[in-house]
């Protein structure tokens, strides 16, 4: 600290605030302090203002002046002669009278100056010099105020001292915000104490008490507050302040989670929301509900508020509380009706729509509601938005579309990890090699279960982690209404000069829209067909076992197709053994066999049973890796086809029970639970339980 | 062998004035009214608003401490106490209102609040507080010598400081010093108005502007740089290292450097190193006008021919070989406020001390 900053501090302690503090807290003989008259029976009391602003017809500083000199002279009368012709002769004061009512001050000072060069016994009347001094120093004081020099607000006022009257309440006003900004807030309060103690202007009352609201706090705000008077009609005059307080109070506390306010304020507010006409304070009850974890309250605040045309804020509140009480679904059409009002509603918008769409297993969505969200998506680059349309477009079979999307997420937030993980997911589903690969490589140093999909080390080690299989869900996030039509989706709009996502996913698969989570649809004889016998007896060409793997794995059975393609490489030669190699590559990749010697050990001739066995093995990490994370079609399409190769135990078949629990198909679920319960495998009376609560639920 | 001559001089320059040991021997000081009541009429009317602003019209009509101080000084040296109060009540009013007593250095007319830059330009106080204290010796106005004071111990506090292993003047209170810039300080040269220091001396004893002074002296010794041996506006003194132009300002000899020859004959110092490198670039370099010379290469990049720089040309001949002012010089031709301004300096100074070259 300079030496000078601390001369100043010294003089705000120890000068200042004795002088203004004097002045201040003894309203009811301010002549006391620093103009104190000599002769208080005959005092000699300057006129010539009065007269001037009389001659002026200038009431408001006539009045002001009468009650000035009052102060000053408290035995004082005004003249009765006030508006007769002025006896005052020279000419020179009453220009500087008029400059002075115009605000001339520098033109004041120049001609007072001039005259005394030319006439150096010449002195102006004390009474205009006093009041030049003080109008110069309330304009010099704005200004330093306006430059926030604080210190120097409050040396200026020491020195003009005459100037803290009422007629000068803006001065008044910066004097006290000047003494809370150099933390002497003691001192402000006796500078509003004395505005609200001395001042009569009802408007100047009312913004003291204002200002001071802003600036002081506690049982100091409480002490002004109480020097309210009554209005001529029986009214308190800060009675509206009071409510803004309150308002104030709440909103504060609305905008901040770890702040909290009395049950007292909180039903002040509550009431004066009810029995007003406005939104805004079914606005702030609303925040304040939903900030502090009452979401369903907030819901009926926001409900109010936007009934009240409370705007975007309050659509922004309703959508967020809906969602957060599970109810995004009907919080869409709003949530879609606001999405331009704004950032905030926009968001709320794409969020809530990203909620809902990432929801396993999909809800039931009308064709609309998902076709108008991409656009929005689009627009925005929202890579979440993206992202929940990939998941939707994923869990209803619309793969492609699903690759698309990911795609343009990662495009989008190149880290986000799930958005990668979508894609790779996806590219392994549509056995887009080349995507694949471009995923892992970028991804798999740095996430675990997106390594998982090529390299069955990273599975096991993903599936070794602990975990309970057997975890009854959380309370259904949407009614159940399987079985349902999932909404055909539409890849994303390619902007000009944004590069189509994926070129390989502009059109949705064909007929993907419609495949059911299990693989029961289209039965193993449609591949087969006339080489069905033949492919048993090896009598097969290698181009019909080509193309025989290739129907396989379009059917989702790469562990045959696989065969297929191993029986055409070994009687094959040149491009058919070609194809059949790509295909049992592919294959493998289906199978999330891509490692390198995992495949070397199936291709190299191993005993089929231990083939069987690694691939079973493989299906169940699989399976358990994607109930895990919450896929539960994944788990089951796993479960199943691990089923084909090798008898399924009983713990898998708990998976599979439980997946289907939250497939919500609760039939499939109560099967597998009771065949389960009734071999003795006693966990799965939980799951019987499950349903039987779940199902009551949702009928009463 | 340069450098020992050099503080040498130095040395001998401060012994003889008796200024500084004595400071009633004001008989040094700029008389009230040696200025011409027309020429100043007309600077007035041109540069002066009705409330006491000098307008900076070249700049976007903005308004600075430094002219703020200009017109006070010139308005005493014309003897006009009307417009020396006009001008010292909107200068304290508008711009005298920083917490530590110094003025906030920018005022803009087309911004709301009015002051756009709180920081203080050092001149500017310097010029302030000198004027205030003229004033009061020629009008007797007690007023004038408390905000002098006050203003000079300001200054003491805030912009003398030791700095760089020098006693300097920095030239503004926030952005400048060594511990703000990698090569700070970073200093202006022409911010030294030696001929107010003896006159502050006596207003706050406490500081030590005849250190101030002698620094001001070896620095602008120092500090010619490049091939014209000119100063550069904008100077980096580090502690540990050599003098160079500070960075992220034009390498120049500029607007500001201009005046340091004004400057140092209105305190009665002739005859030095930087003089005669002035002198010499002026005359034999640039045909005898000013010009704003590149430091690095020495070369010009503008030779200025407004008449209230051709006056600072025409001063410095004056006071070195008697040379007389030209004709067209005799006057103020008002074109800008700072050419304008230097002119008025120039002739205040020239009518008083060398009134040979106006006859």
């Amino acid at each position: 600290m300079s030496f000078l900053r601390s001369i100043l501090l010294v003089l705000v302690g120890a000068v200042t605030v004795p002088a203004i503090g004097q002045q201040f807290t003894s309203p009811p003989t301010p002549a006391a302090t620093a103009t104190a008259p000599d002769s208080a029976a005959a005092p000699k009391v300057d006129e010539s203002a009065l007269r001037f602003f009389a001659s002026q017809g200038d009431s408001r500083r006539l009045d002001a002046e009468i009650a000035r000199l009052r102060a000053l002279y408290p035995n004082w009368q005004p003249p009765k002669d006030l508006f007769s012709p002025t006896p005052d002769q020279d000419p020179d004061l009453a220009r500087l009278w008029q400059l002075f009512s115009e605000g001339k001050f520098s033109d004041m000072r120049a001609a007072i100056a001039q005259r005394q060069a030319t006439e150096p016994d010449w002195t102006p009347p004390a009474e205009l010099m006093t009041r030049l001094d003080e109008g110069e120093a309330a304009r010099r004081l704005v200004n330093a105020s306006e430059a926030r020099q604080w210190a120097s607000v409050l040396r200026i006022a020491t020195d003009a001292p005459g100037m803290l009257v009422c007629g000068n309440m803006e001065v008044l006003w910066r004097v006290a915000e000047a003494f809370v900004r150099t933390d002497a807030p003691k001192r402000a309060l006796d500078v509003y104490t004395y505005i609200l103690n001395t001042c009569t202007n009802p408007e100047e009352r009312l913004a003291t008490a204002q200002k001071a609201m802003q600036l002081l706090d506690g049982p100091d705000l409480d002490t002004l507050l109480a020097l309210e008077r009554t209005n001529p009609d029986g009214t308190r005059e800060f009675a509206g302040l009071r409510d803004d307080l309150l308002r104030t109070r709440v909103g504060r506390a609305a905008q901040d989670a770890s702040a909290t306010v009395t049950a007292e304020d909180l039903a002040g507010l509550e009431t004066l929301a009810r029995g007003g006409t406005a939104a805004d304070d079914a606005l702030v009850l609303g925040w304040y509900a939903f900030r502090h974890g009452d979401a369903a309250r907030a819901v009926d605040w926001f409900k109010l508020a936007l009934d009240r045309d409370g705007g975007a804020k309050a659509a922004e509140g309703y959508v967020l509380a809906l969602a957060a009480t599970r109810r995004a679904l009907q919080a869409e059409p709003i949530a879609y009706q606001w999405r331009e009002s704004g950032a905030d509603n926009r968001k709320a918008y794409i969020d809530i729509m990203a909620g809902l769409l990432s929801t396993s297993p999909p809800p039931r969505l009308d064709q609309s509601v998902v076709a108008r969200f991409a656009p929005v998506v689009s627009e925005d680059k929202s890579a979440a938005g993206a992202q929940a349309l990939g998941w939707y477009a994923y869990n209803t079979g619309q793969i492609g579309t699903a690759a698309s999307w990911f795609g343009t997420a990662a495009q989008w937030a190149p880290d986000d990890e799930p958005a990668a993980y979508g894609l790779a997911l996806a590219a392994a589903r549509l056995k887009d090699k080349a995507t694949l690969d471009a995923v892992v490589g970028r991804w798999g140093t740095r996430s675990d279960r997106i390594l998982a999909l090529v390299s069955p080390e990273a599975r096991r080690r993903l599936a070794s982690r602990p975990a309970s299989v057997a975890v009854p869900p959380s309370a259904p996030a949407t009614p159940p209404s399987r079985p349902q039509l999932p909404v055909q989706l539409n890849t994303p709009v390619s902007e000009p000069g944004y590069p189509a996502p994926l070129a390989a996913a502009t059109s949705p698969e064909p007929g993907a829209g419609r495949a059911s989570p299990s693989s029961g649809g289209r039965g193993p004889g449609q591949c087969a067909g006339s080489t069905e016998a033949a492919f048993r007896s090896g009598r097969i060409s290698g181009e019909d076992a080509v193309a025989r793997g290739w129907c396989l794995l379009d059917l989702d059975r790469p562990m045959e197709a696989v065969d297929a393609f191993d029986l055409a490489f070994r009687i094959s030669t040149g491009r058919v053994a070609e194809d059949a190699a790509y295909g049992k590559s592919l294959a493998y990749l289906r199978l999330g066999l891509t490692n390198q010697a995992q495949v070397a050990a199936v291709e190299t001739s191993q005993p089929s049973a231990r083939a069987v066995e690694l691939s079973a093995d493989l299906l169940s990490q699989q399976a358990v890796a994607a109930y895990r994370d919450a896929r539960y079609v994944e788990a089951i399409l796993a479960l199943d086809e691990r089923s084909r190769i090798a008898p399924e135990q009983q713990d898998l078949m708990m998976i599979r029970a439980w997946s289907y629990f939250n497939l919500r198909d609760f039939p499939s679920a109560r099967r597998l639970f009771e065949a389960l319960q009734a071999a003795g495998y006693t966990e799965a009376g939980a799951g019987i339980d499950a349903i039987m609560a779940t199902t009551r639920k949702w009928r009463s | 062998m340069r450098r020992w001559v050099n503080r040498a001089l130095i040395l001998a320059g401060l012994l003889l004035p008796a200024v500084f040991a004595q400071p009633s021997a004001v008989h040094a000081l700029p008389r009230s009214a040696s200025l011409a009541a027309d020429d100043w009429a007309a600077y007035r009317a041109r540069f002066v608003d009705p409330s006491g602003r000098v307008v900076d019209d070249a700049n976007g009509g903005i308004s600075h401490s430094e002219g703020q101080g200009y017109g006070m000084l010139l308005a005493y040296l014309a003897g006009d106490r009307g417009s020396f109060e006009r001008i010292w009540s909107f200068t304290r009013t508008e711009l005298l209102i920083r917490d530590d007593g110094l003025a906030a250095w920018r005022w803009d007319p087309a911004a709301d609040p009015h002051v756009t830059d709180i920081n203080v330009a050092s001149d500017g106080d310097i010029l302030i507080a000198y004027s205030l204290a003229l004033a009061n010796q020629a009008w007797n106005e007690p007023r004038y010598k408390r905000a002098a004071t006050r203003i000079a111990q300001a200054l003491g506090q805030q912009a003398v400081r030791r700095e760089g292993g020098r006693l300097v003047l920095l030239p503004g209170v926030t952005g400048f010093s060594a511990s703000e810039r990698q090569d700070g300080p970073v200093l202006n040269l022409s911010y030294w108005i030696f001929e107010a220091f003896p006159v502050l001396a006596v207003l706050a004893p406490d500081v030590d502007w005849t250190g101030l002074a002698a620094s001001g002296r070896e620095l602008l010794t120092l500090a010619r740089l490049g091939p014209a041996q000119l100063p550069p506006d904008w100077l980096s003194a580090p502690a540990n290292g050599p003098l160079v132009p500070a960075s992220g300002f034009e390498p120049v000899f500029g607007y500001n450097s201009l005046r340091i020859d004004l400057y140092l004959l209105r305190a009665g110092i002739t005859g030095t190193d930087v003089q005669k490198a002035i002198r010499n670039n002026w005359f034999v370099a640039n045909g005898g006008v000013p010009a704003i010379v590149n430091i690095p290469t020495g070369k010009a990049l503008a030779r200025l021919s407004e008449p209230g720089y051709r006056m600072l040309a025409a001063t410095l001949a004056c006071a070195v070989d008697g040379t007389v002012i030209p004709a067209d010089l005799r006057r103020l031709q008002p074109t800008h406020y700072y050419p304008s301004t230097l002119y008025l300096l120039s002739l205040s100074l020239v009518s008083e001390k060398y009134p040979k070259c106006l006859s």
